[in-house]
């Protein structure tokens, strides 16, 4: 059995952070249409990352020393909901802020940390993640891309696919094969970091269904890395990835994003006069399950801050929050679709828009039936 | 922390409990719990409350306590009282706080009773054999099971959380988050604990059925999902707020 969450609360400096991030995004983001801020942490927008680095707001929780702001994990909490339920396109610098810092703080060479975090900080250097390849997704352990010693350092031969913002980053982490086979699974896997600009490393992007340019397919071919390319140890990248997907599992980003929906919905509702009991009934029936992953998640960041990997913890959330993120289409849907008279059109485009791409919801930063599996392991059922 | 102080021999008092349990419950204080201390009540608040409901709520043939531990607010003599919604009300208490009280009080129970249907599955399916191994092996079993754990956590979050507004009261909307989300669980969690039992799980010597009873009457006292997701979605609908503002304020 898994012991219950403890429910956490932000503490008053923390949330004083927010009026002054509503403000900035209030400004910002103003007349940007729902549809474009419904892409939300999938939105590329290098300006954007940079505005926010120039706050402070990039690396909120990385220590002053590399150039982050040494606040709590609540007060990131905090401005990564305020981004997240606004919309803002935040994706340029996502992923190195939330995972490849850490990573790199954990385990990086003195001179990695010194080099790159700081820019990271700044909004400089982006990042992605190597993960899935042409016949590896869920089956992680599979991956064929490969690096072999060499006198200076590694060469590495393979490719990756369904990248996020693969062809825009400056760098990636990537998990690829250092010795044995794909019979030997987990073992002989390694993290590399990988300068993209490094020669025979090609990245093109992949159109998805909304016209967006937001994965890619990367390709290895001869390409050579000085030996401090390798992340932690060798043959450990399995178990420092896992470490990485609880940061990425556990945030708010795997509840927020059908909010923009709800909001252009409810203004919608608003806008017609007193609601029907129905329309009363789908508005709650939203928010109470909103509410309640929002106290979830806050827990979970309450693990986090105590120095707890809670890796089944967060799995759940995330398995929880995007059935909710994922369900928000589908319900509006219903209730347009029951109306006589006209939808707005911006509501209609942003509503279009979540309906074809919440699918991913399940799907990006470790499937349902993945999620599930952990879930059932940490239950002792496996 | 009163917890702490009263949860433990609260649940050695439920686990003693004979067939007559209303002389022992009365002579036991308990029934007291949320009294003032000055009238010779424990005095305590919700916040204590909630994990000495959900344990109620854990066991299949506990007696229905709780509405006479309410109920005691406005009448001390109250006992073996069926609902303490009318009991508080004709004390001349506004009914729309009474009913979020006594909602949110079913709640804890609700999270309870679902925290023990999960515990009861997973113990069931590890030792059932089927096909050769236990039936907890099969992957469409265990992942049923993570779905409710996965309700089980969220269940006792909103009912946990209603119970932290204030001392003996609780808001509307957050006894509309709670019995909406625990309802919702129960719901989930009901239906996939009886299909893990199978045909065993609706004999009458079995407890499940006592604690599935349980949360099919629970959902239906003081006002189910629909009742309290529309009371909850007027009042967001009648505000200007974001939903992940008005999210936040519950």
């Amino acid at each position: 059995m898994l012991a219950a969450l403890v429910p956490a609360a932000i503490g008053p400096e923390d949330e004083a952070l927010r009026a002054e991030v509503r403000a900035f995004l209030a400004e910002r983001l103003a007349g940007v249409p729902g549809a474009r801020r419904a892409r939300t942490w999938m939105g590329f927008d290098a300006d954007f990352s940079r505005d926010l680095a120039a706050r402070g707001w990039v690396g909120l929780t990385l220590p002053v020393e590399f150039g982050g702001g040494g606040r709590s994990a609540f007060a990131r909490f905090v401005l990564i909901e305020e981004l997240l339920a606004a919309g803002a396109p935040v994706a340029a610098h996502w992923i190195a802020e939330r995972q490849s810092a850490p990573l790199l703080l954990r385990y990086g060479t003195e001179a990695q940390r010194r080099d790159i975090v700081p820019r990271i900080c700044r909004g400089e250097a982006f990042f992605c993640i190597g993960m899935s390849e042409p016949n590896s997704g869920s089956d992680l352990a599979s991956v064929r891309t490969r690096a072999e010693r060499t006198a200076t350092g590694w060469r590495l031969n393979g490719s990756k696919i369904w990248t996020t913002y693969g062809h825009k980053a400056h760098y990636m982490v990537a998990l690829v094969r250092t010795s044995g086979g794909p019979d030997d699974r987990q073992a002989g896997l390694s993290q590399l970091l990988i300068d993209l600009k490094t020669p025979g490393v090609t990245a093109r992007p992949i159109r998805d269904l909304a016209g967006d340019e937001h994965f890619s397919e990367v390709f290895f071919e001869d390409v050579d890395l000085p030996g401090d390319a390798l992340i932690g140890q060798e043959g450990q990248g399995w178990s420092q990835t896992n470490a990485e997907l609880a940061f990425e599992r556990s945030g708010p980003e795997r509840l927020y994003s059908s909010t923009v929906l709800i909001d252009a919905w409810m203004d919608f509702i608003r806008s017609r006069g007193g609601p029907t009991e129905s329309e009363a009934e789908l508005a709650g029936r939203m928010l109470a399950r909103l509410a309640t992953l929002r106290n979830m998640s806050l827990a979970v960041t309450g693990q986090l801050a105590r120095g707890e990997s809670p890796v089944v913890e967060a799995s759940m959330v995330k398995d929880l929050g995007a059935s909710f993120e994922q369900s928000i289409p589908a319900l509006v849907t219903d209730h347009l679709a029951s109306v006589d008279g006209p939808v707005p059109a911006p509501l209609l485009a942003t509503l279009d828009y979540l309906a074809g791409m919440s699918p991913t919801f399940s799907l990006r930063g470790g499937t349902r039936e993945i999620l599930r599996g952990i879930i059932a392991r940490g239950l002792g059922l496996r | 922390m009163p917890e702490d102080l009263f949860l433990d021999p609260w649940r050695r008092l439920l686990d003693g409990l004979g067939v007559d349990p209303w002389p022992e419950l009365v002579g036991s204080g308990f029934l007291d719990l949320l009294r003032p201390e000055a009238e010779s009540g424990a005095g305590l608040d919700l916040v204590g409350l909630f994990p000495l409901a959900f344990e109620v709520g854990r066991r299949p043939r506990a007696p229905r306590v709780l509405p006479t531990i309410l109920a005691r607010l406005e009448d001390p003599q109250a006992l073996e009282c069926p609902d303490a919604e009318p009991v508080l009300a004709a004390g001349g208490k506004d009914p729309a706080v009474v009913r979020a009280l006594c909602a949110a009080v079913d709640a804890a129970q609700m999270a309870g009773a679902i925290d023990a249907l999960q515990a009861m599955t997973v113990d069931y399916a590890s030792t059932r054999r089927q096909f050769g191994r236990e039936i907890s092996k099969f992957q469409a079993i265990q992942h049923q099971i993570a779905v409710m754990a996965e309700e089980v956590m969220a269940a006792r979050m909103a009912a946990e959380i209603a119970m932290a507004g204030a001392p003996l009261s609780v808001s509307l909307q957050a006894a509309a988050v709670a019995k909406m989300r625990c309802g919702e669980a129960a719901l989930a969690c009901a239906g996939i604990a009886h299909a893990v039992h199978g045909a065993i799980g609706v004999s009458a010597e079995h407890d499940l059925h006592h604690l599935t009873g349980a949360l099919h009457r629970l959902r239906l006292a003081h006002g189910g999902e629909a009742y309290w997701a529309r009371k909850l979605g007027a009042w967001a609908l009648s505000r200007s707020e974001d939903a992940a503002t008005l999210a936040r304020s519950l």
